[in-house]
């Protein structure tokens, strides 16, 4: 028996090592590793460094105000991005489900930004707001359109908006229309008998039915919304000035541009890690107790 | 409110939306074929003619064909690294009971919360040290790293899913376990393997930060990072720079166009299940 139990052992090792190696090399040990170096002086070069305690994580947060800028326009970024996003892919995923045409036709228009890597389709946008608006602003009737879109933080802001909005909805789309398809057919049919107006359907079957997708997608948003960097590199690079700095853009500059803060970076990368965390505890426990089964 | 208003107010609707996602597409697209001098007169108006001139010179001033091949070996290498490891991994912790397999399994599934940006500096420095930085190979094996918690949890759910009777049966056969793994289970897992491979190739394809913070050397570069290389070098040479953009997203949209009822099907059950 005791030879048995060692040999299931043995095997279990011996398929999960291959993995786990790479788990361990890649992600757990520069977790640990970051972990500590958070609580150090660190350059990222030199042998020596000096332990410094919490003295990282006090500095980011009560004296950094380009870190606390950085945050609070991640933090306003995500708020509009989560909402936005989720109600124009409900919207997207409720009308396409209604057509008995073109359905695949909308969803593949819809679904294909999501393809194309973040820097090349944001450097389109760069085209469209450096040259094709302007060129549309000088027409009498679009004239509204003749902003600074990539030069103006504050402009800057719903630049990002809008162009994270067109490579985001396409997958929680997908998964909305998963939802919908999954609502039992009598259910809706019985709402038809009892007269029930379209959006009657829309806030007392389809929405209640579709909780655990809405679950999913605010996760996803809330998650991904957070670590946004490459569109922002792509189109503003964070410019003008720091105007348009996200978290990640912060915690790269200290660790590399410049000030080679290695472990600063470190503290900064966990507080970051800490706010995504919790958030997303919140969301999904807040929830989850709201899903009902069909 | 009638049916036939509201039918008409969601084709308005999807339509607005649809020119709204193919717009800088399709602009990307006819200003490609553009000269310096007619983009200049109307960025607006169809090209006078289709004139590829600049997709041949871009192709050769971007580095395209190299930094391709890069990204193929990139790709290639992460794919089947998480999907060799993963499979036996998730497989296996899914099949055997007691604390030692829970706890591992545990440790895969939590690390999914750790987001990249955390560990991305230490992660770097770690590369750096087993020797993997400036390499599309060295790359792919680091990606791997970041992939497999993923896909470990996709197939342990999976493997739930599959009769024990079938492993049993193939070891009364006689076919050892690896044997049995090989012959009898693996090709039962294709249809999620395949939802890995969409959701990983993705991913690797398309990644940017990672290779920025690997890759130092232009000729180890990937598509996205010739790209944005070029970019920055030509940015005032609107159309070579479209020509580019246009180059390097066409292979990513014929696979999507072959592959795309799987493509979307992947993508639901990654998302649902993860």
């Amino acid at each position: 028996m005791r030879s048995r139990r060692a040999r299931t052992s043995l095997s279990l090792i011996l398929f999960v090592l291959p993995a786990f190696a790479l788990y361990l090399a890649f992600l757990a040990i520069p977790m640990i590793q970051g972990s500590y170096f958070s609580f150090t002086d660190w350059n990222g070069l030199n042998k020596t460094y000096g332990f410094v305690g919490i003295s990282n994580f006090i500095e980011a947060i009560r004296d950094d105000t380009h870190f606390r800028t950085s945050i609070l326009f991640t933090a306003k970024y995500v708020v509009v991005a989560v909402v936005l996003q989720n109600a124009v892919a409900l919207l997207l995923a409720l009308l396409i489900e209604s057509r008995t045409r073109a359905k695949g036709f909308f969803r593949t228009i819809f679904f294909m930004p999501n393809m194309l890597s973040v820097i090349i389709s944001t450097f389109m946008w760069v085209f469209v707001f450096s040259k094709v608006i302007p060129a549309l602003s000088s027409y009498g009737a679009l004239k509204f359109l003749n902003l600074s879109w990539l030069g103006d933080p504050t402009v800057s802001f719903w630049t990002i908006v809008i162009v994270s909005l067109w490579g985001g909805v396409g997958t929680l789309m997908l998964i909305y229309m998963a939802a919908i398809q999954g609502i039992p057919q009598h259910l809706k049919e019985a709402a038809i008998i009892d007269g029930a107006q379209p959006f009657h359907m829309l806030r007392y079957i389809t929405l209640p039915l579709i909780v655990h997708a809405l679950t999913i997608c605010i996760f996803l948003t809330l998650n991904g919304s957070f670590k946004i960097y490459d569109l922002v590199y792509a189109l503003t690079g964070g410019g003008p000035g720091r105007g348009t700095q996200v978290i990640t853009m912060n915690i790269l500059e200290e660790a590399y541009q410049g000030n080679l803060r290695f472990g600063y970076a470190s503290a900064k990368a966990i507080i970051l890690f800490l706010i995504i965390f919790v958030i997303t505890m919140i969301q999904i426990s807040v929830m989850k107790n709201r899903e009902v089964e069909a | 409110m009638s049916r036939r208003l509201y039918s008409v107010l969601a084709w308005l609707v999807l339509g607005v939306l649809a020119v709204y996602f193919l717009f800088p597409i399709y602009m990307a697209l006819i200003n490609s074929f553009k000269s310096q001098g007619e983009i200049y007169k109307s960025v607006l108006k169809l090209p006078s003619s289709l004139n590829f001139d600049n997709y041949t010179e871009a192709f050769t001033k971007a580095n395209l064909l190299k930094s391709g091949l890069n990204t193929v070996i990139v790709t290639v290498t992460g794919i089947v690294l998480i999907v060799f490891c993963s499979s036996l991994a998730g497989y296996k912790l899914s099949r055997t009971r007691g604390r030692l397999s829970g706890a591992i399994f545990m440790l895969f599934v939590s690390s999914m919360l750790v987001p990249f940006q955390t560990i991305m500096v230490t992660l770097t420095k770690m590369a750096r040290d087993l020797g993997l930085q400036g390499s599309p190979l060295g790359l792919g094996i680091v990606c791997a790293g970041l992939g497999v918690n993923m896909a470990v949890f996709l197939y342990h759910g999976f493997v739930k899913g599959i009769p024990r009777e079938l492993d049993e049966s193939a070891s009364i056969d006689g076919a050892g376990e690896w044997r049995a793994y090989f012959t009898v289970i693996f090709p039962l897992l294709l249809p999620i393997t395949f939802t890995i491979i969409v959701l990983n190739l993705l991913w690797l394809w398309n990644d940017f930060l990672l290779p920025v913070l690997l890759l130092n050397d232009y000729r180890a570069y990937t598509l996205v990072l010739s790209i944005n290389m070029f970019f920055g070098k030509y940015s005032r040479d609107w159309t070579l720079i479209l020509a580019s953009l246009v180059m390097s997203s066409v292979p990513i949209i014929v696979i999507f166009a072959i592959f795309q009822r799987w493509i979307i099907q992947g993508i639901t059950e990654g998302a649902v299940k993860g």
